[in-house]
């Protein structure tokens, strides 16, 4: 059995990642990062499951990543096998800030461990067939390293951490989703010049577009 | 009074050449960051604009390998402040329904969708018509908003629909379906 539990993993993590954004799958994942702390630069995807990877792979394409080391989604091996094809997108664009975190434990934990395809698959393999760097993790030292060292090294990476099947229990999480867009997105936006500053994304960014046209390249917030 | 057909549909060439040229138009005049896409043969001219723009640097051009990721890296892209359009066919929307009723609209993220409508009359694909012509059933059902452009919508009203719908998501703070038929 593995010596790491989900938990063990997710406070490595947010850990040595305690500023950067970070993308949690739903169920028992974003209950135990709960456990951990709730952070406003976690974004807790409530449901969707197998979106998470897509959701950091957009957060990394976005000019905003460029003030973060990295974009760190967190995917359970069960998620990862529902989206799978983003693995080839994530190859296809290579974004440097996007770091993919799979907690393997072989099953669909939320809903009471039934068994996954994972155990057949060489999820490390499929990463590097898409083009994307990715380690294996067994033991809690080797997954801080691998965290400590992967600041400043390019993406896109995966990660696959081997975990056991402990739960801790944790309450139900029910916030109104907008709440948690509305932090994420102002964490990710970085600090204003002024309290009435609105996200980008927010109500008018569309209609401001219409007379500032402008390209992919926009400026990025300033540091925070 | 011209001979019936129905091999090439009613409309010309020209029309729908028309049609997707007013798309593009509408595309130019929002200027989106990452226009998200997976192929359609009846907006190939649109799609081939975008990668065309693309290699120019105007914007980014994404290959989607299935339409819910587009809603994924759309939403992401909308949180951290990006401008993405999606290009899709109604006959994939039901493999983002669950991305858009879970993800997009819960977590009230402006999204367009600029979608090709199939199944209609002279749809060439026998296999394709069961899903298509209950899609706007479905997006009703599903509470998603979505507008029409087809025949009935003069051309000249097609750019400056899809723009108002741009806007629309944007007032709304939700996902919005532009469904265009573009073969009559």
């Amino acid at each position: 059995m593995p010596p790491l539990s989900r938990f063990d993993a997710l406070q490595s993590i947010a850990t040595e990642y305690p500023t950067e954004p970070i993308v949690v799958a739903l169920g028992t994942m974003v209950r135990e990062m709960l456990l951990v702390g709730r952070r406003d630069n976690h974004l807790y995807v409530l449901d969707s499951m197998g979106l998470p990877a897509a959701i950091g792979l957009g957060i990394a394409l976005a000019p905003a990543a460029r003030r973060f080391d990295k974009v760190i989604a967190i995917e359970g091996d069960g998620g990862l096998l529902m989206g799978f094809s983003t693995l080839a997108t994530i190859g296809l664009l290579k974004p440097e800030k996007l770091l993919l975190v799979v907690l393997d434990n072989g099953a669909y934990a939320a809903t009471g461990m039934q068994r996954t395809a994972a155990p057949a698959v060489d999820l490390c393999g499929a990463a590097e067939a898409c083009g994307i760097r990715a380690h294996n993790v067994d033991a809690p030292e080797d997954l801080e390293a691998v965290l400590r060292g992967s600041h400043r090294r390019p993406g896109p990476a995966l990660l696959r951490v081997a975990i056991n099947e402990q739960n801790r229990s944790a309450p139900y999480f029910l916030p109104d989703p907008v709440e948690l867009t509305l932090t994420f997105q102002r964490y990710l936006a970085g600090p204003t010049t002024s309290p009435l500053a609105a996200p980008a994304s927010g109500l008018g960014a569309g209609l401001r577009g219409k007379s500032t046209p402008h390209g992919p390249a926009g400026t990025p917030p300033a540091a925070p | 009074m011209p001979p019936i057909t129905t091999a090439l549909g009613v409309d010309t060439p020209a029309e729908v050449a028309a049609r997707c040229q007013a798309l593009i138009e509408a595309i130019e005049h929002l200027a989106p960051s990452h226009i998200l896409w997976l192929p359609s043969s009846t907006l190939k001219s649109v799609i081939d604009h975008v990668e065309r723009r693309a290699g120019e640097g105007v914007y980014v051009s994404v290959p989607l390998t299935r339409e819910e990721e587009g809603i994924g890296i759309a939403g992401g892209l909308v949180l951290a402040g990006a401008k993405p359009l999606l290009i899709v066919q109604d006959n994939g929307l039901g493999n983002a329904l669950t991305a858009l009723t879970t993800f997009a609209q819960p977590y009230h993220l402006p999204l367009l969708l600029i979608v090709s409508q199939r199944g209609g009359l002279n749809e060439y694909n026998s296999m394709i018509h069961t899903l298509c012509e209950r899609v706007d059933d479905i997006l009703g059902a599903a509470d998603l908003r979505h507008f029409k452009l087809d025949e009935r919508v003069p051309v000249q009203r097609w750019a400056t629909s899809v723009v108002a719908a741009w806007e629309h998501a944007h007032m709304t703070h939700r996902p919005v379906v532009v469904l265009c038929n573009l073969l009559y």
